[in-house]
């Protein structure tokens, strides 16, 4: 063999025996190029999810579950103590107690003057509660599978609980709304479950955008138009901005989430919250992140900050509420509601807004957008007219009243939404009604608009013989205002509140320049002007008969 | 004399200080509305049907507000009811002395909420408007002012009537719909 065979056998050879590692170099390269290539997504996932567990990869949940406590079954698995914590939430339980005036509220206690009462229409009302089955008093609190997580966990948009389900979400092909011609997939639970993360505006406004019975209706505040809000509408929540979700300022501690209607903070002094400090305050107030002097670089800051020892910041920095596109209901007369079409149907008229202003089942209603709040003293305590509180069908009934006043170191100025409307009252036992209005029985005043047999069945279901006697009494019910913050550029002015006829001009107590005047300084102030044109005019004439006598 | 002379612009200027203050007031008419600004609104667009026979169709509805919030900020409601009548705009569209009145059209009335939360209603003084231009001018003017007045007069007892949203543009050029607007 020559050199030159030698230089091409060693040429094979090397070929022979770089090949497989030139092939694994390759593959490598590709599996590489792959890893790559997933890798944004992959990381994009993780940093979606927002938590160092990816629930659709879990095994547990790979599972055809065809019920909502199936998923709660599996969720428990792993979260053992969830339902125990969520047990202990008013949430839950649907019940306060107010620490101060020892009333026992919440939604099953309390009466509005919206849909009234949750008692014997739990079957519909229950489409808001964190749980399955609710639909009668036999229902089982201390059950863990009944917690429902889907609803607050949800990330799809695809779980819906839908009224006259008691809880549940359709688990067959539905017609929603009820004869509607339109269609509702059965809820795909595993794909939900394999889906889910922190609350988010579209979770908590699935029910607190739609209470008493529509979008935008109750609060005020609160409409699914904060599912994604502009600047104009919050400040806080703005999309493309802070992007608050309700949780950021709702903190949750053990699924029990801060804040509350029942007994909010009206006047917080401790300036900011730090972390790992909380004790029993409360996190959602202004100052927990804002401190006690939050007007800084503007002018007449300290002059601002002064105004918070009086003034609630909401009372400036929500100048309007209902600014979204969605008007909110004013008024509710439920006297009126039976009406129906000629051929005895249920009877729909709709408002120039386009929202029904008519409804058999409902009565009437008003509506509006942009709404300048009322004012009131006050300073966190709530008094609540509730079944069995004497109500003589004379005078308006205040279904809450905010309590508190000029002197009342607790006391600020607060905004609120007066709600006003006319309700059933039992006129023998004196009282607000219990009425059943939802469900399929005979007695359901949406079934067969019948009053009697609705009070009979309410009443009954609160353990209270119906008198036989019912009429509607004149109510009116007050929400706080404290979402929908505006920009500061929007904020009150001066001149809004100090002058005559402006916002405050029902607010007693307080000493405001612009507004009040005080008799005798008036009395001494004039005196002295007329003293003065008196003297201006002596002097004239004097200086003029003077001259004249000159000449 | 002297005395008369400064008498004469002493008068001036008090007439002129009179119009400078109070000048605006004159040119357009402000009315509370017993109802939102919706309904208002709607009950205006109504009426503006209502009178077909002199022409009248509706232009447009804007709602500047929506701007505002684009930008960020936020104002009580307003809206803009534009409506046409080319009985009316036709003869002063036609002559040159008049062109520039079209600076005018379509007719507007406004409708806004207040701070106090009433709504109101504004329109131009018609009447008044024509009467600087002429007696041509005046005499569609009034009759312009005159159908104001029944654009801005409300049945309470009818039904509250549904806002018609058009867009504005109208048709022609702009719009291409076949509902032409001025």
């Amino acid at each position: 063999m020559n050199n030159t065979g030698k230089n091409l056998l060693r040429l094979v050879m090397l070929a022979a025996v770089l090949l497989p590692f030139t092939a694994g170099v390759v593959n490598a390269q590709t599996t590489t190029s792959e890893v790559v290539e997933k890798a944004p997504d992959e990381v994009e996932k993780s940093a979606n999810i927002g938590s160092t567990a990816d629930h659709s990869k879990f095994k547990e949940l790979d599972v055809d579950f065809k019920s909502g406590p199936e998923v709660t079954e599996a969720c428990l698995a792993c979260h053992t103590e969830a339902a125990k914590q969520v047990h202990n939430t008013k949430h839950w339980t649907w019940e306060f107690i107010n620490p101060e005036t020892k009333q026992r509220l919440g939604k099953k206690n309390v009466i509005n003057n919206f849909c009234t009462a949750t008692s014997s229409n739990q079957e519909f009302c229950s489409a808001c509660h964190v749980g399955y089955g609710w639909k009668d008093d036999k229902f089982d609190f201390s059950q863990e599978s009944a917690v429902d997580c889907l609803v607050c966990h949800d990330t799809t948009g695809k779980y819906k609980k839908l009224p006259g389900l008691s809880g549940h979400p359709n688990y067959k092909t539905m017609e929603w709304p009820p004869k509607s011609g339109k269609f509702r997939e059965p809820t795909d639970l595993t794909k939900i479950a394999k889906n889910i993360g922190k609350t988010s505006r579209e979770t908590c406004g699935a029910c607190h955008f739609y209470g008493g019975g529509g979008n935008a209706v109750k609060h005020g505040d609160l409409d699914s138009s904060l599912n994604n809000p502009q600047r104009y509408l919050d400040i806080h929540m703005e999309s493309d901005g802070l992007n608050f979700s309700c949780g950021k300022c709702h903190e949750s501690n053990s699924h029990e989430v801060s804040g509350s209607r029942y007994a909010p903070t009206a006047t917080d002094q401790e300036g900011v919250l730090i972390r790992g400090n909380n004790g029993d305050r409360n996190p959602t107030t202004c100052r927990a992140c804002h401190g006690n002097a939050p007007h800084k670089s503007v002018e007449q800051a300290e002059r601002l900050n002064h105004h918070a020892n009086k003034v609630a910041c909401q009372t400036c920095h929500i100048p309007e509420y209902a600014r979204g596109p969605l008007a909110t209901k004013m008024t509710w007369d439920w006297s009126t509601a039976g009406k129906l079409t000629e051929d005895g149907k249920r009877l729909l008229v709709r408002g120039s807004h386009g929202r029904v202003i008519y409804d058999s089942k409902k009565g009437d209603f008003t509506y509006d957008r942009y709404v300048i709040p009322e004012y009131v003293w006050f300073n966190g305590n709530v008094k609540y007219t509730l079944f069995g509180d004497k109500v003589d069908g004379q005078n308006k009934v205040k279904i809450n009243e905010f309590l508190g006043g000029p002197d009342d170191p607790e006391s600020r100025i607060w905004p609120v939404k007066k709600f006003t409307g006319k309700q059933p009252y039992d006129v023998g036992n004196q009282t607000l009604a219990v009425f059943h209005t939802a469900g399929k029985s005979e007695a359901s005043f949406w079934t067969n608009y019948d009053w009697e047999k609705s009070m009979e069945a309410g009443m009954a279901s609160v353990g209270v013989e119906y008198s036989g006697e019912m009429d509607f009494v004149e109510t009116e019910m007050s929400w706080p205002i404290t979402h929908m913050v505006a920009p500061k550029e929007d904020a009150l002015t001066c001149a809004q509140c100090h002058r005559e006829n402006g916002r405050l001009q029902n607010i007693s107590g307080v000493y405001m320049p612009g507004r009040d005047n005080t008799p005798v300084v008036d009395k001494i102030g004039w005196i002295l002007a007329l003293l003065t044109l008196i003297g201006v005019v002596a002097h004239g004439g004097i200086r003029i008969v003077m001259h004249k006598r000159r000449q | 004399m002297m005395k008369v002379i400064a008498g004469f612009f002493a008068g001036m200027l008090f007439f002129a200080v009179l119009g400078w203050q109070y000048g605006g007031a004159f040119m357009f008419n402000e009315y509370e509305s017993p109802f939102g600004v919706e309904e208002t609104a709607a009950r205006i667009q109504a009426n503006m049907q209502s009178l077909s026979e002199n022409g009248w169709k509706l232009s447009a509805l804007r709602d500047p507000g929506k701007a505002v919030n684009a930008a960020g900020s936020n104002v009580l409601p307003v809206l803009l009811v534009e409506a046409c009548s080319t009985d009316y705009s036709g003869p002063l569209l036609k002559d040159d002395e008049t062109r520039l009145l079209s600076i005018l059209m379509p007719c507007t009335i406004t409708v806004y909420k207040k701070q106090d939360g009433k709504t109101y209603i504004a329109t131009m003084n018609a009447g008044l408007m024509g009467k600087l231009f002429g007696s041509k001018v005046d005499e569609i003017m009034t009759k312009v002012a005159a159908d104001q007045k029944v654009f801005i007069t409300f049945d309470a007892s009818k039904p509250a009537p549904p806002l018609i949203k058009k867009r504005p543009g109208g048709g022609g050029a702009a719009g291409g719909s076949d509902d032409p607007g001025c």
